[in-house]
């Protein structure tokens, strides 16, 4: 399956557009590339307007993320989820991890 | 009846996705619903891939078996999962705990979980040395179709 990502530097901020579906097959390179701007900004804002789909493997990277988030007192945000994936979120509990603007 | 028969690795899933999407394509089904399913085919078949064939004489040679039917009366399908790896049901472990610090220490179930509540109907057998896990979604719609 395939998945495109769009970063915008605002500062201190990063947002990263997510497109397509994260899945087992993709889900340890998205969760490196996410963690990896964990690192370098404060705040994350993950834009999954066009996110279609995401499984327990891609829930795993985003825990990662907000881990290393919390650890370094930034903020993880999402907005534009879709219903589809929001109900993947609503399910595990993963609501918790995000501030949704 | 249609059925697939790949080894269980993770490179296999696509093909496993693909073939259920194929027979999912020929009966009208909506998108949210072919999401879930792919979903919860994605979910069972990591979990063989991962875990059926450990620790076996000979896991390179482990094999997965998927099913699909289509019902009638509701509309609906049913895809089974077999394996011959060790015997397992995933379904005994109750794990729908979504506190913050059962989510932050879980390290696996998650799949499950998405599985039990995204579809109508999960079951578990083991038969004549295979682990067989069955799903069943209704294509008509809301949970009470």
């Amino acid at each position: 399956m395939s998945m495109d990502m769009n970063l915008i530097k605002r500062g201190t901020e990063g947002e990263l557009q997510l497109i397509g579906y994260i899945d087992a097959s993709n889900a340890a390179e998205v969760e490196k590339i996410i963690v990896d701007l964990v690192g370098q900004f404060d705040t994350l804002i993950l834009d999954m307007e066009k996110l279609e789909y995401v499984s327990s493997a891609g829930l795993r990277a985003f825990r990662h993320a907000f881990m290393d988030m919390r650890k370094k007192h930034g903020t993880l945000c999402a907005k534009n989820v879709s219903s589809s994936v929001m109900e993947v979120f609503e399910i595990t509990g993963f609501t918790r991890l995000f501030k949704f603007i | 009846m249609e059925s697939l028969t790949v080894p269980a690795k993770i490179d296999y899933l696509d093909e496993a996705a693909d073939f259920i999407e194929a027979n999912l394509q020929a009966l009208s089904c909506p998108d949210k619903i072919q999401l879930q399913i792919r979903l919860a085919v994605e979910e069972v078949f990591v979990n063989i891939a991962s875990y059926a064939y450990e620790g076996s004489a000979h896991p390179e040679t482990g094999k997965a078996v998927l099913t699909f039917t289509h019902l009638e009366n509701p509309s609906r399908v049913q895809i089974s999962f077999a394996d011959e790896g060790v015997p397992f049901n995933p379904l005994d472990k109750e794990d729908s705990d979504t506190s913050e610090e059962a989510i932050m220490a879980r390290a696996g179930g998650m799949g499950i979980l998405l599985v039990k509540n995204m579809m109508d109907d999960v079951e578990y057998v083991y038969r004549d040395g295979q682990n067989i896990l069955t799903v069943t979604k209704n294509l008509t719609g809301g949970e009470d179709a």
